[in-house]
């Protein structure tokens, strides 16, 4: 990486970072804080000394990058971390497009535009020195078997995430809770799915509710066929709340914009999203009941967010835990589903004598 | 006999325009008091049934979770389930008698002129499948001739004695199966006498295998050597009693008098406007044993013919994104316990 280019890299990205807020802080000082932190030194030259010897950072080039269509998030996060540390980027766009992928790629200088297409054309794979791909596991996989051994592969299947709530809680505590269901419509990796709740679970289901009827105040539209899985959803809930003891249905009224579920048992359940959550009771054997997802948890957004809950949480599997209201807001440095995310995109040369 | 029970038979044999409503009305009440679980239901719901639109609906699924029985636990004589290949487990249905079910299948063929020719059935025996209502369906229309049916108990498909059976006869036919079977022939060098049909039913659900309706009917219209307007498609379910049908590429499916449905706006839960596609609720006088009126996830188009259009029976393309990923994870815990 030389120096001055990654100033201009770093000014780049924040310029056309500018118009998305849900990017996070993206200031120039920032990114170049950023930059040092995973590669110290680096953000000042492309030599430096490492025990008895020099050291070169140079990008893994190009980086084809394969997208899921659930939100534009992930995908700009691993653009941008692509061209910071200098590679030639390919974006295989999911079928539905990403038009804001497609708005902030216009905002950036020529030179560092990706190439961008809906088809994956097969020279950009095997060209490829890194491969990052989203997607359910099944894709997942299917590129796995078709990456060649120098090929650095970087895989982000589906996650899940949920909330944790221990004690009492306030308004405050809920209305982060709903935010951070809202975002993305609940698609993203990092939207929680599900509230378990050491408390009055109840009343934190009802206050949610609440919430959410408060945020979303404008009416949305969905495809047939979403529509009418929320519909077959939360009519099969209706049923159970007839039916099942302790169950409750709070739900957007004569509309699908919003809906919660109470269910007293532990079973982890379905969940279509777009803004749909289900509270349940802490669990009395926590860690059983979640043991089908321990692999694919992302984030636990925890309340309170004390020593207790926090080493309760990285038990459980967590990749990342915050407080509740803060799930959709990873720091810049986060390291997206464990590993280094500007350091994994590097290759070093080690230069002795 | 129960005087409904037969009441119902009556009205399928003569199925008088007016009296619809009041019987739909009347099995309705009938419901209610003897299923405590549609009771609790029709409760919560709180809705005035003053049609036969209005009778609270039970989601499909819930046959998954629930026992729907109106009449006495002990009186069950036969249970169906449904094939639970998308992995939640199955539904069933159960009945005290088969009078009704009989009845419903074979005035539907009668309404629907459906040609009494000799049958061939890609389905395995009632004997072999006493779970299958689709088998059971079978065994009502071939009056229990077994070897009319050409899938074994373990799921082999009998291409050869397939084969010999059509080669042996002049006559025409009705080949009836699921299109999954259909589609497990379709290297299978097979002609249809002339004026025979072909009856397929029940979608691809949880194959993995998903081929769009006209490419599917070209093709079988190609092996078998018949008109795609000989194609017929079945739309039935496990957890009902009777029929609809639909002929050829883009036609409507329809019902006998005596099956219903109403077409639901999924962002209101009301009848959807006329073209507006939506899950089809589904009211069949039939179904006396469980419940009359079934909310399916089917989606489709109310047709000014009196009939529908269904686009999906599976709508692949869901759930999506992190959903899918808690559905599979769901999925395969249920499939193996931890």
């Amino acid at each position: 990486m030389s120096s001055s280019k990654i100033m201009e890299r770093a000014e780049a990205v924040a310029s056309a970072a500018k118009p998305l807020p849900w990017l996070g802080d993206l200031s120039k000082e920032k990114i170049l804080a950023w930059v040092e932190l995973e590669l110290p030194g680096f953000s000042k030259s492309a030599k430096r000394k490492y025990g008895e010897h020099q050291v070169i950072a140079k990008p893994l080039s190009p980086i084809l990058h394969i997208l899921s269509g659930n939100t534009p998030h992930a995908a700009l996060q691993t653009l941008i971390r692509g061209i910071l540390v200098g590679a030639k980027n390919i974006l295989k766009l999911p079928e539905d497009d990403l038009p804001e992928v497609r708005e902030f790629i216009q905002r950036l200088p020529n030179e560092l535009k990706p190439l961008v297409g809906r088809v994956l054309e097969p020279d950009w794979f095997t060209e490829a020195e890194a491969v990052v791909v989203f997607g359910s596991d099944e894709t997942v996989q299917y590129f796995q078997q078709r990456i060649q051994p120098w090929q650095r592969f970087l895989p982000h299947g589906h996650k899940i995430s949920f909330g944790l709530i221990a004690g009492s809680f306030d308004q405050d505590v809920v209305h982060g809770a709903a935010r951070d269901v809202c975002v993305f419509d609940q698609l993203g990796c990092l939207s929680p799915q599900f509230y378990l709740v050491d408390g009055d679970s109840q009343a934190f289901a009802e206050t949610l509710a609440e919430q959410l009827s408060t945020l979303i105040s404008s009416p949305r539209s969905w495809s047939q066929e979403i529509a009418a899985s929320l519909r077959a959803y939360r009519e099969e809930w209706k049923f159970r709340a007839a039916t099942e003891p302790g169950v409750m249905v709070l739900e957007s009224p004569k509309s699908l914009d919003w809906l919660v579920i109470y269910d007293p048992s532990p079973a982890l359940e379905h969940n279509p999203l777009h803004c749909t959550v289900l509270v349940k009771p802490m669990p009395e054997n926590l860690e059983q009941s979640l043991a089908p997802i321990r692999r694919h948890i992302s984030t636990i957004g925890v309340h309170p967010a004390d020593t207790r809950l926090t080493a309760l949480a990285i038990e459980l599997g967590a990749q990342r835990v915050c407080a509740i209201g803060q799930m959709q807001n990873p720091p810049l440095t986060w390291h997206h589903d464990g590993w280094p995310s500007l350091a994994s995109l590097i290759r070093y040369v080690d230069v002795e004598g | 006999m129960l005087l409904l029970e037969n009441e119902i038979l009556q009205y399928l044999g003569n199925p008088v325009e007016e009296r619809f409503e009041p019987l739909a009305l009347k099995i309705f009440e009938f419901q209610r008091a003897r299923n405590p679980i549609y009771a609790r239901y029709c409760n919560s719901l709180a809705v005035e049934v003053d049609s036969w639109k209005r009778i609270p609906a039970v989601p499909q699924q819930a046959f998954k979770r629930t026992e729907l029985r109106s009449f006495p636990h002990e009186a069950t004589t036969f249970e169906f389930r449904t094939s639970g290949t998308t992995g939640e487990g199955y539904g069933r249905h159960f009945l005290p008698s088969l009078d009704l079910y009989e009845a419903a299948v074979q005035f539907g063929w009668e309404f629907f002129r459906l040609p009494h020719h000799p049958f061939a059935l890609l389905m395995q025996s009632p004997e072999d499948a006493p779970f299958s209502s689709l088998s059971r369906m079978g065994g009502f229309l071939t009056a229990g001739q077994r070897d009319r049916f050409f899938i074994t108990k373990d799921g082999v498909l009998e291409k050869d004695r397939l084969q010999k059976f059509l080669g042996s006869t002049n006559q025409a036919i009705t080949l009836f199966g699921t299109a999954l079977a259909f589609l497990n022939l379709d290297s299978t060098e097979l002609r249809l006498p002339a004026g025979s049909i072909l009856m397929e039913t029940g979608g691809f659900k949880g194959s993995g295998r998903e081929v769009a309706k006209e490419v599917l009917y070209e093709q079988l219209s190609q092996s078998f050597g018949i008109p795609t307007s000989a194609i017929w498609n079945e739309y039935g379910m496990t957890e009902l009693s009777s029929q609809f049908y639909s002929s050829g590429i883009g036609n409507s499916h329809l019902g006998p008098p005596w099956l219903r449905f109403v077409v639901i706006n999924p962002e209101t839960n009301e009848e959807a406007e006329t073209g507006q596609a939506g899950p089809l609720k589904i009211v069949d006088l039939a179904n006396l044993w469980s419940v009359l009126a079934i909310q399916t996830q089917d989606l489709a188009v109310a047709q000014p013919d009196g009939g529908f259009i269904l686009l999906g029976r599976d709508p692949k393309a869901l759930p999506r994104g992190c959903s899918r990923a808690m559905d599979e994870l769901i999925r395969r815990s249920q499939a193996c316990p931890p």
